[in-house]
């Protein structure tokens, strides 16, 4: 377990310089001019020179890299805007919690339906309940986020006044610039949004949790524990559905990763002023601290819950646990 | 009364290409502390008859018909809480491989606690004594401390350990080994077979041993039944079997054990495959691997003949006796040769 | 207000249909003669009035960093300028007058002090008194070097003001140029510049109190003595404005808050409009559904134009664009109305001069082909230099708007005989390529919105041979005329109506001389309000109401 963690903690460090250097890249690679863009139309050359210098972007891409490094490990600072500078960290201490709430929330909606269902299926293959989450599966790969995400508030916010069409609440009350605020109203406004992500993932999930409950079903030891006489029910409640749990555990890992990407046209599309509509925003204006900070952010997050999913299939699997 | 009575049993699956035929026709006996010996090819029908014997087999998919008697309580069409009743208590079953008939997320201890109170009304440490007992009695060393582990940190031979101690712990009155050793090496295989020929023994149970492996058979049972194709080709008592082997698939097995002490290079072998049990050939089903092939074979389903060796023998042949005990004799001649 | 014209061309570039075409000038003309009169009395006072921001938030509400169009329209409610535009629709909107001020300037008779007089009794919104010293250091919040200002760096107005080059560079405490004593303010120019009132009505100019601190990230909230305040501001969110309970001037400020959510979606922004969740989107409404909406200005669909000109540049320093012959007959045979039909319906209206409606030395002159291409006429107008050009080389970015645009154009330079290379470009580069001198580019798509209101801001910055530097250079068709940059002097020097007849006499003066632009677009800004929206008054130098004279309820 203690090499399992040190081997996690050294990969999650190579991915980090990783994504950042990517990021990095991409961005000295795009033809683009940051400093002239800030300084404006008008600018002479010593504005833009005194521009860049403001910026730290008048010295080589590897000197920039490293100033962000630096400037991480030395201040916890990720820079800032280049257009509202605004800290960045600032600025992810604001979203990540929107973000969190929309992927997390729209985790357990879907996985609150696509167990049982998945469950359901397995039991009862090729019946009409079945091909119906068959046919739901379609539509989820298929459909957009973006077009379901207006369909909803088209059909149920605006045309039958069941939830607000858009916007967000915080969790917590308090704040005057806030409209609104708590709980109830936090969860009211995120119903559509955790929907939207509950049909884009649950269909995937009611055929995974299908096929893998149904593979644990033909499993020797499943036959064994039928053979010690125990009852169908308790054959699925203790042997069946830990073992089956197993992959989900994993794709729930990847998926979070995943949902992160679904997070940019879902938050988008509801005015969730999460990192997703934020990368948006400053990928259209090459806001390269806002995008470096938030994939940098996002990425120590994928990899802090890949972490979490790695240590949680380990409580699962004593396999993983034990060797 | 036999303890077990299994009369005509006949299963199919419904499968997506059509009726798959199993088992059909299998009828046999067993009394109580005899052991039979179930040998034949991978698809030969051996398992499957006796997981329809458990009621294992998946009702929605499948066809049954016959009749199974156990004790005086017929197991077919009996209901899941009878049947649930008998299984695990009063026949218990070992499976071909260990490495997956275990649950692999669940420590050794919960699985056979589990078994216990099951069918026991006892608290879970003495459930838990008994499978301390138990793995002891199966030869586990430091049981007390291994209950713990799980599946994983026990090796091949240590898991099978635990799946007889699994099927023993309610002193049940069958158990049904189903290749219990195939997944072994052969050391194993050996410590294994010994291990169940003493617990037999202390036990006072009857074993029911499924296996490919006629070696197997002759070392632990009383009878055998010899599947082919789904259906029982050949019955009789090990000792007589061994010595008049009525049909040519049995010759072929004999011809392929091995036995020790011999110099031949290579082992016989049955030419061809297993037949299709979707598409079974008409008449005898070994017929396209069975080098006296005649053209009633290919037309005819030979009858169980009572053989004219021993009471409880019989065998489905198209050969007549002469030409029947004129090829086995000559087999056995060469057979003997060889081993000296 | 550069960023509005850098924004909007992204927008252009980026595929997203700028704004919505209307297909007659009516739309844009007679928004701008009806509604002339003011119309602030009667308006209901109190309630809330909800603005969503959509796909975006105010950069940054500190008036010293302030550079986007939505920031100033925001601070517009806030901020108290020296001189400002009234809260009037159409043309009367675009007339400065003295707010802060007791009146416009005296000018010393070399031209370079300007004199202010503040009015007494003006207070912040913290109780405190506005005195000259409020906009001294509004001034030198905007060039101080602690700052990193884009307005010191930007429009170089550190060498408008004596001292500013060395305050910017960090050799003096204070700008040696500007004086505030008591509520007398006065500024010494470097030159004399007629321009200099019309800079002063940016909101980077407004009343600050004298000790608001100098920072690189700027300020949330910050006493301010216009009509509002800025109560609370969640970045990224909402932005919450109340009424300045200390303001005593004639500015309305009739609801009682303003709240701007942020980073909203169009689609959801009309919908909840129109369910009345919420009052406006001051992002305007998607370009598709601009024409579902009704008839503009008659009930919520409003439809205003703004100051922003869209044309395609032609090269005049390359070959064959360089020929005034070949640029007149692209004027004549270019087609406008298809033009503004690729950006949908009320996207703006058609134009052929550099001026748009609301710039002083603005007059309609339809010189060119307006109803469509005119084949015959650019024919017999280019006549052999057509004939005898060589391929022109039509650079446009890699967006569909990018691509659209460029296909109709090489379909009317074909019509009229010339030959084209068709040069897609990414947009991130499309500028640096044209803002380069010795740019391989004949023909490119491009447009201009004012910074302040003043034909200055288009014909001489645009414009002027002398500005032409080696990147970075706004005169894009590398117009080089000295006897215009002459007259561009000139008409600079003047003020009053004089400046506007000189003005408007050189706008028709470098279209029928120079041709330097195919302009065929004044843009407009459409918006949809709910219901109990009233008082709309729109601003075209914001391309956006004027949120303190809409009233609610």
């Amino acid at each position: 377990m203690g090499h399992f963690l040190i081997r996690r903690v050294f990969w999650a460090i190579f991915l980090f310089f990783v994504a950042t250097v990517v990021t990095y890249l991409i961005f000295f690679v795009i033809p683009s001019n940051p400093a002239k863009t800030i300084a404006g139309r008008n600018a002479d050359s010593t504005d833009v020179a005194r521009v860049a210098r403001f910026y730290h972007l008048n010295v080589s891409v590897w000197q920039q890299y490293w100033i962000f490094l630096w400037n991480i490990i030395r201040h916890g600072s990720l820079g800032r805007s280049y257009i509202s500078r605004q800290s960045v960290r600032w600025l992810i201490g604001q979203e990540a919690p929107v973000t969190a709430s929309l992927v997390f929330g729209g985790a357990v909606f879907w996985l609150s339906l696509s167990v049982p269902i998945g469950i359901l299926s397995a039991l009862r293959p090729r019946s009409l309940m079945d091909r119906a989450s068959m046919t739901f599966v379609l539509i989820g790969i298929s459909a957009h986020p973006v077009w379901i995400g207006l369909i909803l508030s088209y059909v149920v916010g605006y045309r039958l006044h069941v939830t607000p069409i858009a916007g967000y609440c915080n969790f917590f009350t308090g704040g005057e610039a806030v409209q609104c605020s708590g709980p109830l109203q936090w969860a009211y406004h995120m119903i559509l949004p955790w929907i939207t992500f509950m049909v884009l993932f649950a269909a995937l999930y009611v055929r995974l949790i299908r096929a893998n409950v149904m593979e644990t079903m033909s499993e020797d030891y499943v036959r064994t524990a039928r053979a010690k006489g125990a009852s169908e029910r308790r054959v699925m409640v203790q042997h069946v559905l830990r073992n089956s749990m197993l992959p989900v555990v994993t794709i729930l890992g990847m998926d979070i990763g995943l949902a992160l990407g679904g997070a940019l046209f879902t938050e988008s599309i509801f005015n969730l002023p999460g990192l997703g509509a934020q990368i948006l925003r400053s990928y259209s204006v090459f806001d390269l601290p806002v995008i470096a900070g938030v994939i940098c952010f996002a990425t120590m997050a994928v990899i802090t819950f890949n972490f979490v999913v790695d240590c949680a299939y380990a409580f699962l699997d004593p396999r993983i646990r034990l060797s | 009364m036999a303890l077990l009575e299994v009369n005509d049993l006949s299963t199919s699956f419904r499968t997506d290409d059509g009726v798959v035929k199993a088992v059909s026709g299998v009828s046999f006996k067993l009394d109580r502390g005899e052991t039979l010996g179930v040998v034949g090819e991978s698809g030969s029908g051996k398992s499957v008859t006796f997981l329809t014997v458990m009621g294992l087999v998946d009702k929605r998919n499948s066809i049954i018909a016959g009749s199974v008697n156990f004790d005086g309580h017929e197991l077919v069409g009996a209901k899941a809480s009878q049947l649930r009743e008998i299984r695990g208590r009063r026949i218990g079953m070992i499976f071909q491989d260990p490495m997956t008939s275990l649950n692999p997320v669940k420590r050794i201890g919960w699985q056979l606690q589990e078994a216990v109170l099951l069918h026991n009304d006892v608290t879970k440490a003495e459930a838990r004594k008994r499978a301390i007992d138990l793995l002891k009695e199966v030869e586990i060393p430091r049981a007390d401390q291994r209950i713990d582990d799980y599946p994983h940190q026990f090796s091949g031979g240590m898991r099978q350990r635990v799946m007889i101690a699994m099927a023993l712990i309610n002193n049940p009155e069958i158990v049904i080994a189903d290749e219990p050793t195939t997944a072994l090496d052969v050391t194993t295989q050996a410590q294994i077979l010994k291990l169940m020929r003493r617990l037999q023994d202390q036990h006072h149970m009857a074993i029911i041993m499924i296996t490919h492996d006629l070696g197997v058979v002759a070392e632990l049972s009383n009878d055998v039944l010899v599947m082919y194709g789904g259906k029982v080709v050949e019955q009789a008592n090990v000792d007589d079997l061994f010595a008049n082997a009525e049909m040519p698939y049995t010759w072929g097995l004999l011809g392929s054990l091995p036995r020790p002490n011999t110099n031949v290079e290579r082992l016989d072998q049955i030419p061809g495959q297993p037949p299709s049990l979707l598409r079974p050939p008409p008449g005898c089903a070994f017929n396209p691997r069975c080098e006296y092939v005649m053209d009633v074979c290919r037309r005819e389903l030979p009858e169980l003949t009572q053989s004219a060796h021993g009471e409880g023998h019989f065998f489905r042949c198209h050969l007549d006796d002469a030409t029947r005990t004129r090829i086995w004799q000559s087999k056995k001649a060469a057979l003997s040769e060889e081993a000296a | 207000m550069r960023k509005k014209h850098m924004l909007s061309l992204l927008l252009l570039t980026a595929g997203v249909a700028l704004l919505v075409a209307a297909t007659t000038v009516g739309v844009a003309s007679s928004a701008t003669s009806k509604y002339s009169k003011a119309s602030t009395a009667g308006a209901h006072k109190g309630g809330v009035l909800r603005v969503d921001q959509s796909s975006t938030d105010f950069d940054t509400v500190d008036p010293g960093l302030a550079y986007v169009t939505n920031d100033w329209a925001m601070l517009y409610t806030t901020q108290m300028l020296l001189v400002n535009f009234p809260e009037k629709n159409g043309q009367a909107g675009s007339v400065l007058y003295p707010e802060g001020a007791t009146a416009f300037p005296t000018v010393s008779s070399n031209g370079t002090t300007y004199t202010f007089h503040i009015r007494p009794g003006l207070k912040f919104s913290d109780g405190s008194a506005v005195t000259a010293a409020a906009w001294q250091r509004a001034w030198e919040r905007d060039l101080s070097p602690k700052m990193g200002s884009p307005y010191g760096v930007n429009d170089q107005f550190q060498k408008v003001i004596v001292g500013g080059e060395d305050f910017l560079a960090g050799k003096t405490q204070h700008i040696a140029g500007i004086t505030a004593k008591g509520l007398t303010l006065t500024f010494h120019l470097t030159k004399p510049n007629p321009t200099f009132t019309a800079f002063l009505s940016m909101q980077w100019f407004g009343a600050v109190k004298p000790n608001m601190a100098y920072t690189t990230t700027g300020l949330n909230v910050y006493p301010s003595a216009g009509p509002y305040y800025i109560a609370s501001r969640d970045p990224g969110k909402t932005t919450v404005l109340k009424r300045n309970p200390y303001y005593k001037g004639s500015r309305p400020a009739n609801a009682d808050q303003i709240i701007f959510t942020s980073n909203t979606d169009q689609d959801q922004s009309l919908l909840q409009t129109k369910a009345g969740q919420t009052d406006l989107d001051m992002s305007g409404v998607p370009p598709t559904a601009a024409a579902s909406l009704g008839t503009p200005n008659k009930g919520q669909f409003k439809v205003g134009p703004t100051s922003c000109v869209i044309y395609a540049l032609l090269n005049t320093a390359r070959a064959p664009t360089n020929n005034l012959a070949v640029r007149k007959a692209i004027n004549w045979g270019i087609d406008r109305p298809a033009l503004l039909r690729l950006l949908g319906k009320y996207a703006g209206a058609r134009t052929d001069q550099i001026l748009v409606p609301g710039i002083p030395g603005y007059k309609p002159y339809k010189i060119y082909a307006f109803a469509g291409a005119n084949v015959a006429k650019a024919k017999s107008v280019g006549g052999s230099a057509l004939t005898s050009a060589g391929p022109l080389n039509v650079i446009h970015s890699t967006s569909a708007a990018g691509v659209a645009g460029a296909q109709e154009l090489e379909f009317n330079l074909k019509q009229i005989g010339l030959s084209y290379n068709d040069v897609p470009t990414p947009g991130t580069v499309y500028y640096n390529t044209l803002e380069t001198k010795g740019t391989s580019y004949n023909v490119a798509r491009a447009g201009w919105c004012a910074d302040y209101f003043d034909p200055f801001d288009y014909i001489n910055v645009l414009l002027d041979g002398r500005s032409i530097q080696d990147n970075n250079n706004t005169n894009m068709a590398y117009l080089n005329a000295p006897a215009l940059d002459t007259a561009m002097d000139k008409a600079a020097s003047l003020s009053g109506s004089a400046r506007a007849a000189a003005y408007a006499k050189l706008d028709l003066q470098v279209m029928q001389n120079y041709a330097p632009w195919v302009p065929y677009e004044i843009a407009n800004d459409r918006f949809y309000v709910a219901k109990r929206v009233s008082n709309w008054i729109y601003s075209s130098y914001f391309g956006e109401p004027d949120f303190n004279a809409l009233a609610v309820g």
